[in-house]
């Protein structure tokens, strides 16, 4: 593309030849991904401000709703909690990779792995079996002395934020151990000669050195959380519904295009003004924990 | 000092034990459906009372499982082909080309991965229902190789961005045509690339659910969808069995992925 104007702009006899340059290569994805991607996303979005009167009382409706409100408050509410405690688990975890020894590190690895790319739905059910009334869960519990009866903790906060975490424990883990991993031990060497105790060096050059990397650990997996689906639908109640799940509820069940867009829209605009956050605070070149 | 894992004292201890326990937290689940699926118990109960088969032999006698795991392998298989195919052409033009925008073209490319699958889903969803493409094998193509297609462009332009370009210019000096010294110089220099493009578009496609759910039709389903269909109702141990073969391939394409790498280092 490129080549056919430059040639006649430099006002060449030789006529435009159609060879290939390299942007042209990337035409093929990108025509994909309008016609599939960007182009659909845009009708969506126009049909929450079209359907079924012009204007935005859609928006009205999905805001002015407690109901609404409630699930939008309760989306936020699991996903705080999951990256909380994702974040007080991944911390530590990290940390012991970034030190230990390579082959008790590389078990430790695998195993994160093999979790990640494991069946989501495979992952999701084993929790359902896990913590049902019956489960070894509660059965372990009540075996302990540490409880009477057993616990609910399926179809409800309890059990969406266990099945979660799961989820998002290695999404945590794996960049923090990156940005660990890249500070310099001579800095707490330094802190301790200076008379730093343990705990002085941890809340003192540790954790600071290592809060970008918690940050943009917790921006993603609060980010991921929001716009999930699958774990929430079969773990958590219909009292505590996410906004991905009133989503696919206003298009398949009540058919209604004009809320489902908006609160698709709702959804993306809260996600890409969080990612345009870590972009500004935590862009990757920050990533290395100084 | 805190780095230092001889000079952690107990600490050490501390961090040993809470990591022992989250591995176990990731691991054991697995392993619990997987014992699960051997158990006789149809209550899920735990150990069970007695080992069989019978979840097995349900699943492989209930043609609904086996034509949604074969409908779910061949939109994998054709998945990752055209992702690999697109992908190592659009990373040859990200990463040779000056243009302006080239940044901002490649984080388009890569949007489909961090947006929110249900928007995607039910976008397409919209979408496919006016051109008549929703319960289709090429529905499912297109929808699933939307979302691979990050992770190839991603995988590709690594190697891409690793692989000394001089090395083909060298071998189109020596006579090869541009093409030539593409395929056989640079091809093979970057396959590890390629190869990791052509196991994550595989899994996406293979394990993605959300899509698949608006996408499948009565008669036109992915074995995730057939998974979560199931699961609606009850948690029947045939579940346990369709998962166990779930992670089972995993684990094969992870040794495989392992096996690969030590071949590249050695």
């Amino acid at each position: 593309m490129l080549s056919r104007t430059d040639a006649k702009a430099a006002g060449s006899n030789v006529p435009a030849r159609l060879t290939l340059t390299d942007f042209d290569l990337t035409l093929p994805a990108l025509g994909l991904l309008v016609l599939f991607f960007v182009v659909p996303v845009a009708i969506l979005l126009a049909r929450s401000v079209s359907e079924p009167v012009p204007g935005f009382g859609n928006y009205a409706e999905l805001l002015g709703s407690s109901t609404y409100l409630k699930i939008f408050a309760n989306t936020f509410l699991v996903s705080g909690l999951v990256t909380f405690v994702s974040l007080v688990i991944g911390f530590p975890v990290a940390w012991a990779l970034a030190v230990m020894p390579s082959r008790f590190a590389s078990v430790i690895f695998a195993i994160l792995l093999l979790s990640m790319w494991t069946n989501l739905l495979a992952r999701t059910y084993a929790w359902m079996v896990l913590l049902q009334r019956t489960g070894v869960v509660n059965k372990l519990l009540v075996g302990l002395g540490l409880i009477d009866t057993p616990l609910p903790l399926v179809n409800n906060l309890t059990g969406v934020t266990i099945g979660m975490t799961y989820i998002m424990l290695p999404f945590v883990i794996l960049p923090l151990y990156g940005v660990i991993r890249k500070i310099d031990p001579a800095i707490l060497q330094a802190a301790a000669l200076c008379g730093a105790n343990r705990w002085q060096a941890l809340v003192r050059v540790l954790l600071p050195l290592a809060m970008p990397g918690m940050a943009a650990g917790a921006l993603m997996v609060f980010v991921m959380s929001l716009g999930y689906f699958v774990t929430p639908a079969l773990l958590g109640g219909t009292a505590n519904m996410m906004l991905a799940e009133l989503i696919a509820q206003f298009v398949q069940s009540l058919v209604n295009w004009g809320m489902g867009g908006a609160a698709a829209l709702v959804l993306l605009v809260v996600t890409l003004a969080l990612y345009a956050v870590q972009l500004r605070f935590f862009g990757t070149d920050r990533m290395g924990g100084r | 000092m805190l780095l230092n894992f001889d000079r952690l004292g107990w600490w050490k201890l501390v961090l040993i034990g809470i990591t022992v326990l989250t591995a176990a937290f990731l691991l054991l689940p697995i392993l619990f459906i997987a014992a699960l699926s051997f158990g006789s118990s149809q209550w899920l109960i735990f150990p069970p009372p007695g080992w069989t088969l019978q979840w097995y032999r349900e699943l492989l006698a209930d043609p609904r499982w086996l034509e949604s795991a074969w409908t779910s392998f061949q939109i994998a298989i054709i998945v990752t082909v055209l992702s690999v195919l697109l992908g190592l052409v659009t990373s040859f033009g990200l990463t040779r080309a000056r243009f302006m925008f080239r940044e901002a073209l490649k984080a388009l490319f890569l949007t489909p991965m961090i947006l929110p699958v249900v928007v995607l889903a039910v976008a397409l969803y919209a979408f496919f229902l006016q051109i008549g493409l929703n319960g289709t094998l090429s529905g499912f193509v297109i929808s699933h190789l939307v979302l691979a297609l990050p992770f190839s462009i991603l995988s590709i332009t690594n190697a891409l961005e690793g692989f000394d370009k001089s090395i083909e210019d060298a071998a189109v000096l020596c006579g090869a045509s541009p093409f030539e010294a593409k395929i056989r110089v640079t091809l093979p220099a970057i396959s590890h690339g390629i190869f990791s493009a052509a196991i994550f578009s595989f899994l996406t496609s293979w394990d993605e659910v959300v899509v698949a759910i608006f996408m499948a039709s009565p008669t036109l389903q992915t074995l995730p969808v057939k998974v979560w269909a199931t699961l609606r109702q009850d948690l029947t141990p045939v579940v346990a069995a369709a998962s166990t073969l779930l992670i089972l391939l995993t684990v094969l394409l992870m040794v495989l992925v392992a096996l690969v790498r030590k071949g590249l280092k050695s």
